[in-house]
């Protein structure tokens, strides 16, 4: 594990500065940096002293297996897990141990792994609740720009988002973040149980996009060779630690990486 | 068919005095996720307020905005002294029904206490009159349609175009993600105990009405009703609550016509029973 405490000095130097590109929406990205933070349930801690950063318009993926801790680490970043150590900061404030509801007042968005929308809601009406903090003239319009980027929505705004597809449903529930326009967005494995092709075009199009409109993204990730493809930079976790970190290009040529992550030698 | 008109009128009225309740039950429920069982105690304690402002002459309707207030600060008080504490010991949802039971006895005990055995009636002024066939309706009964249908409005009206509303309906369907949303879901289910509170003291003086004549626990048997019409609905949905209610009304009241009255109640049951074999959801719950 000691190899890869070097290697984030070892990722393309600067950040990446994103031309803030075409569309209506922008983010203009806030930085993460969590330092320490241990968190979990009912006192008994999941996630162990780990140390993250995401610096604005950075694509920031958290790989690792099944019961690593990778949502608990989502959840207690946006404050819907206790934190039992460390420190959340986003740009300036620090937010640790704040309501979820603060937290996103200061700007940041969050996309469940599940439950991920308001399902006796119509479509319409998650995309208006995702606006509850905007001024009310504006939700109408910050709604047509979400259906510029998801125009599938379009024709079901009327529909209850319990009878979308997986796919319609992860473009609600990606929509219904982008209502606020958040400067960092956490996204937490946005393309489980969706079809390659559809998963594709998460990852690719509108998790690339909001990056190409400044947002800074953190996004838990099943699919490590795709998105590694999107990302700057990769924080793997084990056991709820922090077990390697790097540029795609440094851990697609760790050997130890590869056996994990992208199907051993077939790699 | 003179029997079946009247029935249908009792129905009316039996079926607006359970939809305002059942309204408030299931907004209630929905929002807060606490089976208040304690809320038919709560109706019949700001009944018995507004009872005692309508005996130092006020009018029975002016006294019900009392009873309303009443019901509203003793379901903000019940939340914040009794389920908030036990919510945030992680309590089960089971627990908080046992608990809403036992503060049912307290609330009626302590009813008693103040008010003695005895029941009471309400003054009401005779008023218009509505005949319908050979049924006359009653300025009071007019009247309890008339709060019913306004309730029902009002209730449809928040939650479908008003900002609260929205955040209430957010906060039922996913408590975690209307906080990340940015909604202060604290708040806003304090909110829904003090509005649901008063629906409930409404609904316990338009009760104390149409019963002429109650007492510290003569809604013990109207709570299972309320449970009925609510889960006849599919519990925490509004409009299910007033099918519900409607539903339940009627189908008490018209069966009172062919069968022995005193078991009328029994038929609420058996309407819920074989709706919950037919769609366990409720006529409206979990639509998906
Ligand atoms: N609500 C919860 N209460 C208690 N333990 C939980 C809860 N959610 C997850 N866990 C536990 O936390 C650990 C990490 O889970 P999770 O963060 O979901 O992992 P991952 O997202 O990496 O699959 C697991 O052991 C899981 O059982
Ligand atoms: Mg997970």
């Amino acid at each position: 594990m000691a190899a890869f405490d070097s290697v984030s000095h070892l990722e393309a130097s600067g950040t990446p500065g994103r031309p803030g590109a075409s569309g209506t929406l922008r983010g203009g990205g806030s930085s993460l940096s969590v330092s320490s933070l241990t968190a979990g349930y009912d006192r008994s801690p999941i996630v162990h002293d780990v140390s993250l950063d995401v610096r604005p318009g950075e694509i920031v993926s958290l790989v690792g297996p099944n019961g690593s801790g990778k949502s608990t680490l989502l959840k207690a970043i946006v404050g819907l897990v206790d934190v039992m150590g460390g420190r959340v900061l986003l740009d300036d404030a620090d937010v640790t141990g704040w309501a979820p509801e603060e937290i996103v007042r200061a700007g940041a968005g969050y996309v469940p792994q599940v439950d991920d929308v308001f399902s006796p809601l119509t479509v319409r009406e998650n995309l208006e609740v995702g606006g509850y903090l905007l001024p009310k003239g504006e939700v109408a319009g910050r709604i047509d720009n979400v259906l510029e980027v998801f125009p599938q929505l379009r024709r079901m705004l009327t529909r209850r988002a319990a009878k979308l597809s997986g796919g319609e449903r992860k473009m609600l529930a990606m929509g219904r973040v982008l209502m606020l326009q958040p400067a960092l967005v956490a996204l937490d494995e946005p393309t489980a149980n969706l079809a390659p092709a559809v998963a594709r075009e998460v990852l690719e199009g509108h998790v690339r996009h909001l990056a190409d409109i400044g947002t800074s993204v953190l996004v838990v990730e099943q699919r490590a060779r795709a998105v590694l493809q999107i990302s700057d930079r990769t924080y793997v976790l084990g056991g709820g630690r922090v077990v390697m970190h790097g540029s795609p290009d440094v851990l697609a040529s760790s050997p130890e990486f590869v056996e994990s992550f992208l199907g051993g030698t077939r790699a | 068919m003179s029997v079946l008109v009247a029935s249908l009128a009792f129905g009316v009225i039996s079926a607006s005095v359970l939809a305002i309740a059942s309204i408030g039950f299931t907004l209630q429920f929905a929002v807060t996720n606490v089976l208040n069982l304690a809320y038919a105690a709560v109706m019949t304690a700001s009944a018995y307020v507004a009872y005692e402002v309508n005996q130092a002459g006020v009018v029975v309707w002016v006294s019900a905005l009392v009873g309303a207030a009443v019901g509203a600060t003793m379901s903000y008080l019940l939340n914040r002294v009794v389920y908030t504490p036990f919510q945030r010991r992680k309590a089960s949802p089971i627990t908080l029904v046992i608990v809403s039971l036992g503060m049912t006895l307290i609330i009626e005990f302590g009813t008693q206490a103040f008010v003695g055995g005895t029941n009471v009636s309400y003054t009401m002024a005779n008023g218009p009159t509505l005949g319908v066939g050979s049924f006359v309706f009653t300025g009071a009964e007019l009247g309890i349609v008339a709060v019913a249908v306004a309730t029902m409005i009002a209730v449809h009206v928040l939650i479908r175009y008003t900002r609260l509303g929205k955040a209430m309906r957010a906060a039922a369907a996913n408590r975690d993600l209307a906080r990340v949303c940015g909604i202060r879901t604290a708040r806003v289910v304090t909110v829904t105990w003090i509005l649901s509170g008063a629906v409930c003291g409404l609904a316990g003086v338009v009760f104390g009405m149409n019963a002429g004549s109650f007492g510290a626990t003569s809604t013990d048997i109207f709570v299972v009703l309320i449970l009925a019409a609510v889960f006849l609905g599919g519990p925490g949905e509004p409009y299910g609550a007033m099918v519900g209610a409607l539903v339940i009304g009627l189908g008490t009241e018209v069966s009172a016509a062919f069968i022995q009255p005193d078991y009328k109640d029994v038929i609420a049951f058996v309407i819920l029973l074989v709706m919950l074999v037919a769609r366990p959801t409720g006529l409206l719950g979990a639509r998906t």
